[in-house]
């Protein structure tokens, strides 16, 4: 499979044409969003090069020199680990004619060479050699210009963000109340997280936004058929599967910014079919539990399970601890960028059982990511239809089901008092207008 | 040179076994072949050992020269696969299960086998092979993909009608963003 290539068509949109795609007063979209090669170039535009996109974790370049390759929409960058312990991040483009300065996943590097002309840069991306510069410019080329452009980068609680846009609201602005939720994953022990070595990447092809969506508001599909299988393969042989029933004491919240989660509270059925009886146990009682209801709270430390992205592409899944950047690939296509975390403080074979069930659960082979791939791409292989595209799609769901509600005294947003409901995820599709 | 083995016997060019060894273990990889083509999957699962650990390193793109060894994530980093017999099991439930989607409407599957090293253990019965493989997956009208990938395995003499069962098997694909949906199947 190779990526398809993608050129603007010319169809241009005015933003009362691209608010009229999105109508949540009567609960109805369009699926052009999915399908349309000129929307997703204002996504690239307007979304991805203004927002804070997930860069991976601290964890993964903990020394200086340390570098990964990352991607801001479909714009490749290199996050280098400073001599200060900052970080920066930068096109991984040679100014000169465009080559990619940088063609390794990662590594540690006293310099980045471009394979080229040889235009060298040091590790914050500056342009610090060129070759003949005195012969061929004259000694007249001024370096200082001619780096690759740099991002700004922010971090909260282990997690590296950056954004081209100058104007932008800083990284704390932007995830407003979507902190308190994150908190449930990145701060239950003292000293956060660490990741699990290795960042699993796969092809998808369908939309970006469906995979961002489902992770922002559907619990549905996880509480209904979409799963089951994957439930089947985590209950130990013989088990009764009418008593592994669906937790619906829960809730959905629509965060502010595009930012949208699910919550289970107290019903690990959840976390025993996917982390097993082990990891169960550590997230439900015991000091390290103990120690999550003294930082975060007692409301908090029982959320068991929590699906969440945060605007545009950054998913994860609370107490499972998989993360994951969904990269787009033009509208029909994405690439899964996925990495796992565990408690810095927690024991090695608690680790490990976080390690094997995210494997055996949440990756390409995993038995509930497998089912998630085929469903998304077999939705925008349809797409490719005329009246298929014609047909809007529905998203009354939490109209009619539940009225909004406070949670729980101190959990922000607005929220729905049951656990599926869809509008955390509507809100989000309007960001483009 | 390219690290890809923690067990140092399949760095070393095996020393010559007896053409029927080799014919022995050979067939004992076509059948296996068959079971996964016919997805009697199963019967696939019994050639495991119950200590079996079966695993597939991820695989990423690195400088050649400095960091060769960071190429493949180790035992205790993320992995497309790192199962034991219990998780396999789960793994058997879900592609025989009717509510699968992945593997409901079924993948067509082929797997080639060819380069079939056999290395004899200090233990007797006992062979480290590596095969390497062509995996053909189809499904539904058009999809197609095409894997290649080494198998680094431990096999064990049992005796039954398939002669050996699987002790260890470690996936080295050669891909580094896998360029699938999914791994639904088996290697």
């Amino acid at each position: 499979m190779t990526l398809a290539p993608h050129t603007p068509s010319g169809r241009k949109y005015n933003a009362n044409e691209i608010r009229a795609l999105v109508n949540t007063d009567t609960g109805r979209y369009s699926p052009e969003i999915y399908t349309s090669e000129d929307l997703y170039q204002l996504e690239l535009e307007r979304i991805f090069a203004r927002s804070w996109v997930c860069m991976g974790h601290e964890t993964q370049i903990p020394k200086a020199g340390d570098y990964q390759a990352a991607y801001i929409g479909e714009d490749p960058v290199v996050v280098v680990r400073q001599k200060d312990n900052s970080i920066r991040v930068f096109l991984n483009q040679c100014r000169h004619r465009g080559m990619r300065i940088c063609r390794v996943d990662g590594g540690n590097a006293k310099a980045f060479t471009c394979p080229y002309h040889g235009w060298a840069y040091d590790t914050a991306g500056n342009l610090v050699s060129v070759p003949m510069e005195q012969e061929a410019f004259g000694g007249k080329l001024n370096k200082a210009e001619w780096g690759p452009k740099q991002a700004r980068v922010e971090t909260y609680k282990g997690l590296i963000f950056a954004n081209w846009d100058e104007s932008a609201p800083n990284l704390d602005t932007y995830l407003g109340d979507a902190k308190f939720y994150m908190d449930i994953m990145l701060d239950r022990a003292e000293g956060g997280t660490e990741v699990i070595t290795g960042v699993q990447k796969f092809v998808i092809p369908a939309n970006w936004k469906f995979a961002a969506e489902q992770f922002g508001s559907d619990a549905y599909h996880a509480g209904t058929t979409a799963h089951v299988s994957g439930i089947i393969a985590g209950v130990p042989a013989g088990t009764d599967l009418s008593k592994v029933q669906p937790p619906t004491d829960g809730m959905n919240v629509y965060i502010g910014n595009g930012h949208g989660c699910g919550l289970f509270s107290r019903n690990p059925m959840f976390y025993q079919v996917i982390c097993g009886p082990q990891l169960t146990e550590y997230l439900t009682s015991g000091p390290a539990y103990e120690e999550a209801v003294k930082r975060l709270g007692q409301g908090r430390a029982d959320v068991n399970l929590c699906h969440m992205n945060v605007f545009p592409n950054l998913s994860f899944l609370t107490g499972l601890n998989t993360v994951r950047m969904w990269q787009p690939r033009g509208p029909n296509e994405m690439e899964l960028w996925t990495f796992t975390l565990v408690d810095r403080t927690a024991p090695d074979n608690i680790k490990e059982e976080w390690r094997r069930n995210m494997v055996r659960t949440f990756s390409a082979s995993g038995v509930f990511e497998q089912d998630d791939g085929e469903n998304w791409n077999d939705i925008q292989h349809v797409l490719r239809g005329h009246v298929a595209r014609q047909q809007p799609f529905n998203i009354e769901m939490a109209q009619h089901t539940v009225q909004s509600t406070s949670i729980a005294p101190g959990f922000p947003g607005e929220s729905f008092a049951y656990t599926y409901a869809e509008e955390s995820g509507t809100q989000h599709l309007q960001a483009l207008g | 040179m390219l690290d890809t083995a923690s067990q140092s016997a399949f760095q070393v060019k095996p020393e010559l076994i007896s053409v029927e060894l080799q014919h022995e273990i050979e067939q004992f990889y076509y059948w296996e072949a068959k079971l996964m083509a016919d997805r009697r999957w199963e019967e696939w699962f019994s050639l495991m050992s119950k200590d079996i650990k079966y695993w597939a390193p991820l695989r990423s793109t690195r400088s050649h020269a400095a960091e060769a060894k960071l190429e493949y994530t180790d035992e205790k980093g993320f992995g497309h696969f790192a199962d034991n017999w219990s998780s396999l099991d789960g793994r058997i439930r879900k592609i025989t299960s009717d509510v699968g989607w992945s593997e409901n409407p079924a993948s067509r599957l082929r797997h080639i086998v060819g380069n079939v090293l056999i290395w004899k253990d200090r233990q007797a019965d006992v062979y480290d092979v590596s095969t390497s493989l062509m995996t053909y997956r189809n499904r539904q009208e058009r999809q197609t993909d095409f894997f290649a990938a080494e198998r680094q395995d431990r096999i064990r003499r049992v005796d039954d009608a398939c002669g050996f069962e699987i002790v260890e098997r470690k996936i080295l694909i050669d891909q580094s963003t896998l360029l699938s949906n999914n791994i639904s199947f088996f290697f």
